[in-house]
């Protein structure tokens, strides 16, 4: 049994339904893709993950666990953590008490851990969030996210807006953060960076996973390179 | 509002005598002893922390749901009656009056939190956060509640003042040099600081202060990283009507003017506050609090009693004109 499991989930907003059946599994340790063009649902099912948005129907299991709409704080004691579109982060707070809001019941204990990942962060403790770079806050975002020792992270486009050079960096990051034992699940645009990175992905369209297999295989599938890589398949 | 109850507005204006005992004394062309200026400085700085301690809830409040809470000034009143009552069953110290105060404080602001603002929050995806007719749905409700309070206090206690036993009145004359102040103004002026000392800590150093923070500054990000919102809210609730409760038994005490609309006016002036100071900035709150507090005991040197008022009106046009995001601007800590 993986330790993520989404079973026929589907998420209306109004009488709009959104999510027509999404199946995933994340396994422990594993890297998953989610790629897709803009408006698919993507952000739609990271939320629906984290208990921000409400399902219709469908579950989703934790480690065996049945987390179908329990509340999002619930969710994130349980072990499942985002690093959410837009960042969200605190940015009228310190970049330190983001991370102590981050860590929860547990507080700053885990900094010892996350912060050898950020080493940026660490200068910049006593400024507010809000003045940090935009590259600075999305690393402060998973930073965030991490500090809660998460068992499953979900990260939301964490390269959107970001220079190639800082891009790089996010995809060794998450290359990294798998190596504490996390498991993650990532949306992307960057299809290149997210298929080096991950195990397995899956592409969505319209409100339904319409391909999924090995993250090599996705790689050099001429729909997916001629779709999200811009090209054709060499030789 | 006022002007639809003949009844609040004779106590309101009840009340305002009692603000300004000592306003019209001189006229526009006597001259003004200097320590008389000192005075009145002293009694616009317990004025205006009880505004403050009022402004605090406002701002919290509005701070973590952006929405303003109209009850707060009934807070206020059930704090008097609260201290009232306890005064005249068991007659114990201040300390003990202000401690049952606080804690009535804190549970009347968690049931309000329930009756008035809670059954708006079912709705939990961003169109309906987002949406007017959701806010306005929790002013009508809290203003709803602030009428049923006040109606329920007139009936259990009557429309008149109340009668304060004399010797807890906080009007012992202390002088300091040449000016005399009374027991209360030293009183509001420590008890309204301890508060305020106590909420910074709360804020900066709790968990549950941060949380306050955190949801006032993100509440979707709130959510990510795990913390109960609803739960954030009803503490934010206990909180601010803590010190609301408070501001109303020491102005209660101070006055002998306890009755069941005594909290409009302190409740408009607060609203005044929280405004001038950018809506959700404790410290703009604060410090607009004790401008006012300031203002309106200088302005009873040179104007009569009715046009003291105006200088709460006057600030909160002259802000909502000139400077729409509060005095103090637009970026800075929420809460
Ligand atoms: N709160 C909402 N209310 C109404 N419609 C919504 C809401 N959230 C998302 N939608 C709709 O759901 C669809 C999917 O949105 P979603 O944000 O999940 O897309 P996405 O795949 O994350 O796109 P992007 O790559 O641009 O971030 C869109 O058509 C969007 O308009
Ligand atoms: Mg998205």
């Amino acid at each position: 049994m993986a330790l993520l499991e989404v079973r026929d989930l589907h998420v209306s907003m109004g009488v709009q339904e959104i999510l027509h059946g999404i199946d995933i599994d994340l396994g422990e340790g594993e890297i998953v893709a989610m790629l897709g063009a803009n408006g698919v649902g993507k952000t739609t099912l990271m939320r629906a993950l984290s208990g921000i948005y409400r399902v219709r129907s469908g579950t989703i299991t934790l480690a065996g666990e049945d987390i179908t709409n329990a509340p999002s704080h619930t969710i994130v004691a349980r072990g499942l953590c985002q690093a959410p579109e837009g960042r969200q982060i605190f940015a009228t707070m310190s970049v330190r008490e983001n991370l102590v809001l981050g860590g929860g019941p547990q507080g700053l204990a885990r900094l010892d851990e996350v912060l050898p990942l950020f080493p940026i962060l660490g200068e910049r403790m006593g400024q507010a969030a809000g003045s940090l770079s935009g590259g600075e806050q999305q690393m402060l975002c998973i930073a965030r996210a991490l500090m809660r020792s998460p068992r499953v992270l979900l990260l939301d486009e964490p390269s959107l807006g970001l220079a190639p050079k800082l891009v790089k960096l996010i995809f060794d990051l998450v290359a990294q953060i798998r190596q504490q034992g996390v498991s993650i699940l990532i949306v992307e645009q960057n299809a290149r960076g997210a298929l080096r990175v991950a195990d397995r992905a899956a592409v969505m369209e319209g409100g339904c996973v319409v391909l999924a297999g090995p993250a090599a295989e996705l790689a050099s599938d001429p729909r997916i390179v001629e779709a999200y890589l811009g090209g054709h398949v060499a030789g | 509002m006022a002007g639809t109850n003949p009844a609040m507005t004779l106590e309101s204006v009840g009340l305002e005598n009692h603000w300004h005992e000592s306003r019209g004394l001189f006229g526009p062309n006597l001259p003004v002893p200097m320590d008389y200026y000192l005075q009145q400085l002293a009694i616009g700085l317990s004025l205006g922390m009880v505004y403050a301690l009022m402004a605090i809830g406002f701002t919290l409040i509005f701070g973590v749901l952006n929405v303003v809470n109209f009850a707060h000034g009934e807070v206020y009143t059930v704090g008097a009656f609260a201290g009232l009552v306890v005064i005249s069953a068991f007659a114990p110290p201040l300390i003990v009056v202000l401690l049952v105060v606080v804690a009535v404080g804190a549970l009347a602001g968690v049931g309000l939190e329930r009756i008035a603002f809670k059954p708006f929050r079912r709705f939990s995806d961003e169109a309906s956060l987002k949406s007017r007719a959701m806010r306005e749905a929790t002013l009508m409700s809290s203003l709803a509640v602030s009428i049923v309070v006040r109606e329920a206090v007139e009936i259990g206690f009557g429309s008149q003042f109340q009668t304060v036993p004399l010797d807890r009145l906080l009007n012992s004359p202390i002088s300091l040099g040449p000016v005399t102040i009374v027991s209360g103004d030293v009183i509001i002026l420590v008890v309204a600081a301890l508060m305020l000392g106590g909420l910074q800590y709360v804020l900066k150093r709790t968990n549950v202060g941060l949380s306050i923070r955190a949801v006032s500054s993100n509440p979707l990000g709130a959510k990510y990283v795990g913390i109960n919102t609803d739960r954030t809210i009803i503490w934010t609730f206990a909180v601010g009507s803590m010190m609301g409760a408070a501001a109303g038994i020491l102005v209660g005490l101070y006055y002998g003017a306890i009755f069941p609309s005594m909290g409009f006016i302190p409740g408009i002036k607060a609203f005044v506050a929280m405004v001038m100071g950018g809506l959700s900035s404790i410290p703009g709150a604060v410090i607009c609090a004790l401008i006012l507090g300031f203002s309106e005991s200088i302005a009873t040197i040179f104007v009569p009693s009715v046009w003291a008022d105006m200088v709460a009106y006057g600030f909160l046009i002259v802000t909502l004109i000139f400077f729409p995001r509060g005095i103090f601007g637009g970026a800075r800590d929420r809460v």
